[in-house]
């Protein structure tokens, strides 16, 4: 606690919390940054699912620099707001959930990438487990969007100033 | 805050209408207003991600793609609208004050419109030049246009949507159509 008490003196916490733009700016380009991240992922496990069959599957790819534009965005604002209340976000455990799905959702889109865009650039079929990795893939992009909503009401703690000192 | 004078919205008879259907009981319990904020924004990440790729496409951002084959996505965003306008509606009538007289909630209305009518158009004037359009041709000038409004619209409702718990009634109250 004393590492959270620390961050939420610094100024940067300070003005995150005191400005009136600054959390909500943070805000729309985290939403902005999810919102391509998480958007492009659905699209691609949607089409690895088989929909849009007549889109070739490897030039999927052109929409990759997008999503890593959005996870960009959605990193540094998060650094953003996380930086306003430390303890809300790393005392939950709800914000781990959040970053586990994600990270794992983009791990299998580059997995997915890896191995079936050669297959799909040469014409041969995808194989089997395409389709179970693409529904575990489109899970876990929209778990990750759940958890980043539940964050606002699994908090306990919001500023560790909140706390009232035992004894 | 006493209620306003206005003529279009009653905010008492939304809220009895909600609590007669059972939208504000569920709402108001424990997992209510967290559940619809998940698929209120799982629809918009379905709904941007369906319109946002065919739009880059259009844009001429991406190449490589056949418009028609990528135009399959958006029944999947028409399903990510339906969730957002079901779950939004959801918001707004467990507490109409809130909404209905909140600037970020009114230009987000408003961007929704420019959205719709921008999709409109592109459907009457321009959807069917774009069918004998191959994977790597370049769209024309007006499918770009239609491509880049929709964006904008799209990311200008994303940013009103996340930002209308700041601009809340009382503290802040628009009402252009209210009597004095």
């Amino acid at each position: 606690m004393d590492a959270f008490a620390w961050m939420e003196q610094t100024r940067l916490s300070v003005f995150v919390r005191e400005d009136f733009y600054a959390y909500f700016v943070l805000l729309i380009f985290h939403a902005w940054g999810m919102a391509f991240l998480v958007g492009g992922g659905i699209v691609f496990s949607l089409r690895v699912l088989g929909v849009a069959k007549g889109a070739r599957l490897e030039r999927f790819a052109g929409f990759f620099p997008y999503m890593k534009l959005g996870a960009a965005m959605a990193v540094i604002s998060g650094l953003g707001l996380l930086a306003g209340y430390p303890a809300k976000a790393l005392t939950n455990w709800v914000f781990a959930l959040k970053f586990l799905c994600l990270g794992a959702a983009a791990l299998l889109v580059w997995l997915m990438a890896r191995q079936f865009f050669p297959l799909a650039a040469s014409g041969r079929p995808l194989p089997a487990r395409a389709k179970w990795l693409g529904a575990a893939c489109l899970a876990l992009w929209i778990a990750g969007i759940a958890c980043g909503k539940l964050l606002l009401y699994t908090n306990w703690i919001l500023l560790t100033s909140d706390l009232v000192p035992a004894g | 805050m006493s209620l306003p004078n206005d003529p279009i919205f009653d905010v008492v008879d939304i809220t009895v209408w909600g609590i007669d259907v059972g939208i504000y009981d569920f709402m108001y319990s424990a997992w209510g207003w967290p559940i619809a904020e998940v698929v209120h924004f799982t629809g918009l990440c379905l709904l941007f991600g369906a319109v946002g790729t065919f739009d880059l496409r259009m844009l001429g951002a991406v190449r490589g793609l056949p418009l028609n084959a990528l135009h399959r996505l958006i029944p999947f965003g028409v399903a990510g609208f339906v969730l957002s306008v079901v779950s939004g509606v959801m918001f707004v009538v467990s507490a109409p004050d809130q909404y209905v007289y909140n600037p970020a909630w009114q230009i987000k209305m408003v961007l929704l419109g420019i959205a719709g009518a921008n999709m409109a158009g592109f459907y009457l004037t321009t959807a069917r030049k774009l069918t004998a359009l191959g994977p790597d041709d370049p769209p024309p000038l007006g499918a770009r246009i239609f491509a880049g409004v929709s964006l904008t619209a799209w990311l200008g409702v994303i940013a009103t949507g996340r930002v209308i718990t700041a601009f809340r009634p009382p503290a802040w109250f628009w009402c252009a159509w209210c009597g004095s």
